[in-house]
């Protein structure tokens, strides 16, 4: 780490290079007739079939988390970390039952966002506005992570290690965040959805050539699980337990599975999923995606090895000791040691853009949230697509510096709280989405009531869950009548009850419910032809 | 979940998809049944090579379901 590798980083610099003249040339990428319309720069004229979503999915979806944290986590605690591999398992049967629904319904209503559904199902802007808040507050620290794990390779690297300066050891992060913002703004979704070729390739090159490479250097599977068990079996001296286990233990079992539900249930509640859904051209793209995505599940659980890879390398323990113990940056010290300094700039490049396509998805779908369920909705119903796509362009620069300033100025510690509260605050809008695909036997208000009952009770429970030596925000999980259990499921469970308590007892006084403008039809509806024409503002 | 099939389907088409895509998110969820580590597959314990194998069954099991649903297609003009 005391010197910049040169090969590496012409590597990653080349990389980058390309990827940022095809982001630019992606807004020549499928022209469309008119580019000033939402549907165009927000979700790339809904035109992409089973090939290019697969791509554009997989970007999305895989992100730093997924090469960063999830390995950070398995080198850290064990077994408890693969519970994201369940998760990204028991996603894709979840997606394959309701995202049909809900492309059909956003197909036939123009809707570019989950929340003008929530809003035209239930003919209620409040619920609208709740259902985007959650959505741009849940994104914003997810984006900021992708920065964080840009920021590990650069360390990793050696990048500004030995400059006393704050602005000159951050400027790379900020450069690279400006040119990604520059092509984003002009291009739109097409950028990254071009971009997720060059990601995906590098990944699958990357994790192929590691899984078959380095275990034999290590001295095969047997040693690498070895090394791994040794260290999960010593005793942490600040709180004498084990720091972890090969195979979940039965008193983590409910954990485990509570977190791969509720990491699946919330997935496709974040903004930038749904974008990945509306911008298909056809229902039957999102089933086929369904029975196609495992394959970088696979990916993911692969890359998740590595962390046990990473503690089988003393080099690699060494360097996360020197790092402050931060096992964020043990998959890239793996790549440091274990790969010539030619092919651990592909994997860094492969970690660097695989984070610039998610932020840059991630920061389109938000600034879609803002501008119809907030600037349109409230402050301009009359708005033009030409207004509206002005002003998407506009937000998607602002969330941009704001993860920035996430980032940069806030602790890491803080922006991963966040993410953490991120996923417990999602997904406390399934109610208003997933379950009124099917019904709209809710009450407007019950569920505004209820969404408000799970945000509040899950921020406390997480501010009160101790751990990994913080007072709070410690973990996702929390002890619930003796089953520890994700947060974010107990806090759905709250908001569910409520909401069923309080639709019960309003409709009993017969409490003006809202006005759903869609019909039972528009759920299977699957119009050959493009979009529909934008049908006014949502819900009128 | 029964609902995942758009009103029109035969029951029995139904009643596999919902069946199939029970056991696909079933099958990992169900964490006793394969938290432990014996038997082996090579030098990998049971808990990790058995959720590697999902992977595939659930992909397999997903585009089944994308068959069944999708079979009577040259009904699509009617159904809407």
């Amino acid at each position: 780490m005391s010197h910049v590798n040169t090969v590496a980083f012409t590597i990653l610099v080349v990389s980058f290079l390309a990827v940022t003249l095809i982001g630019f040339a992606a807004a020549r990428w499928r022209p469309a007739e008119d580019p000033m319309q939402l549907n165009e720069w927000g979700l790339g004229g809904r035109g992409f079939g089973t090939f290019v979503s697969w791509f554009l999915l997989g970007g999305d979806l895989y992100t730093a988390y997924t090469f960063i944290a999830v390995p950070a986590l398995v080198y850290a605690v064990g077994a408890a970390g693969f519970y994201a591999l369940s998760y990204t398992i028991v996603v894709w049967p979840i997606v394959f039952v309701f995202a049909p629904r809900l492309w059909s319904a956003a197909r036939a209503h123009g809707y570019v966002t989950l929340a003008e559904f929530a809003r035209g199902r239930h003919g209620s802007q409040g619920l609208g506005l709740a259902v985007a808040l959650t959505g741009i507050l849940a994104t914003m620290p997810y984006i900021a992570l992708q920065l964080v794990g840009i920021e590990s390779v650069l360390t990793v690297m050696g990048i500004g290690a030995r400059t006393g300066s704050a602005f000159v050891k951050d400027l790379p992060l900020i450069i690279a965040f400006i040119i990604l913002a520059a092509y984003t703004y002009l291009a739109g979704l097409r950028a990254p959805a071009l971009i997720a070729f060059v990601k995906d390739t590098l990944i699958y090159v990357t994790v192929i050539v590691a899984i078959i490479y380095i275990p034999p250097r290590l001295g095969g599977w047997g040693h690498i699980f070895g090394a791994a068990s040794a260290h999960l079996k010593t005793v942490n001296p600040t709180t004498g337990k084990p720091s972890g286990s090969l195979i979940v233990t039965p008193s983590g079992e409910w954990a485990y599975a509570t977190l791969a539900l509720g990491s699946a249930l919330a997935l496709f509640m974040y903004p930038h999923a749904a974008t990945g859904v509306f911008a298909a051209r056809r229902r039957d793209v999102i089933r086929r995606n369904a029975a196609l995505m495992p394959a970088y599940s696979l990916v993911l659980g692969l890359i998740a090895l590595f962390g046990y890879m990473a503690r089988a390398t003393p080099a690699v323990n060494a360097g996360v000791k020197a790092g402050g113990g931060n096992s964020q940056l043990s998959v890239p010290l793996l790549f440091e040691h274990m790969f010539p300094s030619w092919f651990a700039g592909i994997g860094y490049s492969a970690i660097v853009i695989g984070a610039l396509v998610p932020a840059a998805i991630m920061s389109i779908a938000a600034a879609n949230l803002f501008t119809r369920s907030i600037y349109t909705e409230f402050f301009n119903p009359t708005a033009t697509p030409a207004q509206e796509t002005r002003v998407a362009r506009l937000a998607s620069l602002i969330m941009k510096v704001g993860a920035l300033g996430f980032a940069l100025e806030l602790n890491k510690t803080f922006s991963i709280n966040l993410q953490l509260l991120g996923g417990i605050w999602i997904l406390q809008t399934f109610p208003a989405i997933v379950i009124s695909l099917y019904k709209s036997w809710f009450h407007r208000f019950a569920l505004i009531t209820g969404w408000a009952s799970g945000m509040v009770y899950g921020t406390i429970q997480a501010y009160r869950t101790p751990g990994g030596g913080q007072a709070h925000f410690g973990a996702s999980t929390a002890p619930v009548f003796g089953h520890v259990t994700y947060i974010a499921i107990t806090a759905l469970v709250v908001n569910l009850v409520v909401a069923v308590v309080l639709t019960l007892i309003f409709r009993a006084i017969r409490l003006p419910n809202g006005y759903d403008v869609t019909r039972p039809a528009h759920y299977s509806a699957d119009p050959v032809e493009g979009p529909a024409a934008r049908a006014g503002t949502p819900g009128a | 979940m029964a609902q995942s099939a758009p009103p029109g389907r035969s029951p029995v088409t139904r009643v596999s998809v919902t069946v199939l895509l029970v056991v696909a998110i079933g099958g990992t969820l169900w964490v006793p049944i394969y938290a432990r580590s014996m038997p082996k597959l090579g030098d990998f314990p049971f808990f990790y090579w058995y959720q590697l194998i999902w992977l595939p069954v659930v992909a397999i099991l997903c585009w089944l379901c994308y068959i069944l649903l999708r079979a009577p297609r040259h009904g699509r003009g009617v159904r809407k």
